[in-house]
């Protein structure tokens, strides 16, 4: 996994997380670019680049599927839940560490 | 289901638009209306969804160039040719060749996958690949 590609994922994640947000969107932009920048310089046999890039994907897999935008809207907040956010309930929460979507084999409750 | 209706609706509509412009387009004495030429430009400016055809080489260059040239980045908006290269002729280095190579996407409404994002380098080269996606607009 290179660093470009955990950049790629990371940039792309944040547009997904931060949707018609520009303000945090951007502020997100500035700061993976600047976490990438910081390192930028490392020799290529550095043995932090390795943990750095894993944290990236997975800083880039949060945001996909644990970010949650809301707008207030009166007295309770309406959230957007997307295509790639994570849903589970009291019992997939006995599963472990999988990740839930919809849409997937494994349906809960009575189904 | 209205969201369908109205698709259909709009595709059935669309070759009786098309010829209608095309007529238009006939009737008009050559050169008779020269002002009328920047109000053709403003109304291709906007796309719909349902105006078919391909992107043209010049327009996707363009674009692109439109892109590139409010990424604060570029060395100099002059080096900004159909062959440059984002790295040797632009001075962008390879994060901000990403960041470029996204901003594309989301002017074409498409998502490129990383192994086609990898190979984009250089100006002509996303043309290319833009010009050979049917889903770009």
């Amino acid at each position: 996994m290179s660093a470009l590609q955990a950049y790629r994922h990371l940039m792309r994640a944040a547009r997904v997380a931060f949707d018609g947000d520009a303000r945090t969107l951007t502020a997100a932009y500035e700061s993976i670019s600047r976490g990438f920048r910081e390192n930028q310089n490392l020799p290529a046999n550095d043995p932090t680049i390795a943990p750095a890039i894993a944290h990236a994907e997975e800083v880039a897999s949060f945001l996909r599927s644990n970010v949650v935008q809301g707008r207030k809207e009166g007295e309770s907040y309406k959230l957007r839940i997307h295509q790639d956010t994570e849903r589970g309930d009291n019992d997939t929460i006995k599963l472990g560490n999988q990740s839930i979507k919809i849409g997937e084999e494994h349906k809960c409750c009575s189904a | 289901m209205f969201r369908t209706a109205a698709l259909t609706a709009a595709r059935v509509a669309r070759p009786a638009v098309a010829s209608a412009v095309r007529v238009a387009g006939v009737a008009r004495p050559a050169g008779a209306f020269v002002a009328a030429v920047p109000k053709v430009a403003a109304f291709q400016a906007v796309r719909f969804y349902s105006a078919g055809g391909h992107l043209k080489k010049e327009e996707v260059f363009s674009r692109i160039a439109q892109v590139l040239s409010g990424f604060d980045k570029v060395n100099d908006p002059k080096n900004i040719t159909e062959t440059a290269h984002f790295a040797n002729d632009l001075g962008l280095d390879s994060l901000d060749t990403v960041e470029v190579v996204m901003a594309i996407e989301e002017e074409f409404s498409i998502e490129i996958p990383d192994k086609d994002a990898d190979q984009i380098h250089s100006v002509d080269k996303a043309v290319e690949y833009i010009l050979s996606q049917p889903d770009a607009n």
